[in-house]
């Protein structure tokens, strides 16, 4: 809970720097650098207490390079090693994406469909979502063969499903008593 | 004192007749008198030594065993009495054991066909203890298995199911499916 005001604060403060127009390529950028980071072994390193503060901003300021981010972004990288935040970045890349969404009135949807979903038929359901929550939506597309048919949707924590997989199992405790 | 003298004289003279005799054949020998007075003093000397010796001793055994018969009859007398208290003791104490007796003879009927009544009480009421589990158990036996019927029958009808859709499942099947799940959310957004 502390690390997500943390991310919250320092995600905030990246976007309220963020010139109009560019929040968009932060939150890519940023999004890039998290993963970068979080890659197995490297964010242990990176924040281990052994290293020292100095070692910790160099090493950022390398990867920051190495991808090829702005130097706002490298210059945030920066601040989360000195200010040893460094494990919270995939939380603030997290929670810069849902500040952004939310400025601009976008909200993201998981959709997970039993078979491979064609375009049209990922814009019909954003559009049924975008009804319920009245903002566009970004939907992220999953394939499940266990839903057997049908799609399931999953909207600021709430899950719509229609899959058959889930009437199956209905129709089982129905029938079980 | 003179019917002691008496008693003693004739005494003598009965146990010693051959002194009586020699005197008679003396008398006829050298006259009476003289053998009378002989025979008197003898028998005065006799009879003074009796008295003096013989009589107190004999008296003295006699009270002395008249005393020993009264302390004897007094004992008797006594124990007679002692014994017949006794008796009378035990005689009160065996009629009291017996009226406990039979007061702890009522008692125990009593509380014999006190105990019957009770452990009967027990025994009917343990009885509809018993056969109330053993109704609960048989239902809760009975309902378990059934449940575990119905999910074993759902679980099968389940599979079926499955098998069938991942067999069957086209995609004019995935089309109605989209098109349910739309209007769910339709109904959703309605709200």
């Amino acid at each position: 809970m502390k690390g997500s005001r943390v991310a919250k604060r320092y995600a905030r403060a990246l976007l309220e720097l963020a010139e109009k127009g560019q929040e968009e390529k932060w939150g890519g950028e940023l999004d890039r650098l998290a993963a970068a980071i979080e890659t197995p072994g490297l964010l242990e390193r990176l924040a281990s207490p052994e290293l020292s503060v100095q070692s910790r901003q160099d090493a950022m300021t390398k990867i920051a390079e190495r991808l090829g981010l702005s130097f706002p972004l490298r210059s945030f990288g920066v601040v989360l090693a000195r200010h040893g935040r460094i494990a919270e970045i995939g939380a603030i890349a997290e929670s810069y994406r849902a500040q952004v969404d939310e400025m601009l009135g976008r909200a993201r949807a998981t959709l997970t469909f039993a078979v491979k979903p064609s375009d049209a038929e990922v814009a019909r359901v954003a559009s049924g979502l975008e009804a319920i929550a009245r903002k566009k939506i970004i939907p992220t597309v999953k394939v499940d063969s266990g839903l057997l048919g049908g799609v399931t949707a999953e909207l600021g924590g709430k899950i719509y499903d229609g899959s058959l997989a889930t009437r199956l199992a209905e129709a089982r405790r129905r029938l079980a008593g | 004192m003179k019917k002691t003298i008496i008693t003693v004289a004739v005494a003598i003279a009965a146990l010693s007749p051959h002194i009586a005799f020699a005197a008679e054949g003396q008398a006829e020998e050298q006259g009476s008198w003289l053998v009378l007075t002989f025979f008197a003093i003898n028998f005065v000397l006799f009879a003074f030594l009796m008295k003096r010796f013989a009589v107190p001793m004999g008296r003295q055994f006699l009270v002395d065993r008249s005393a020993t018969i009264r302390a004897g009859l007094s004992r008797a007398q006594s124990a007679l009495a002692e014994a017949e208290q006794l008796a009378g003791k035990a005689s009160a104490k065996i009629a009291a054991i017996e009226a406990e007796t039979k007061a702890l003879a009522a008692e125990l009927d009593e509380e014999t066909a006190f105990q019957v009544r009770r452990v009967g009480e027990a025994a009917a009421s343990a009885a509809e203890r018993i056969r109330r589990d053993a109704e609960l158990t048989a239902g809760a036996i009975s309902e378990a298995a059934s449940r575990r019927v119905r999910e074993r029958l759902a679980g099968t009808a389940a599979n079926l199911a499955h098998d069938l859709i991942s067999k069957q499942f086209r995609s004019d099947d995935q089309g109605r499916l989209l098109d349910g799940f739309m209007d769910q959310l339709g109904s959703e957004a309605r709200r």
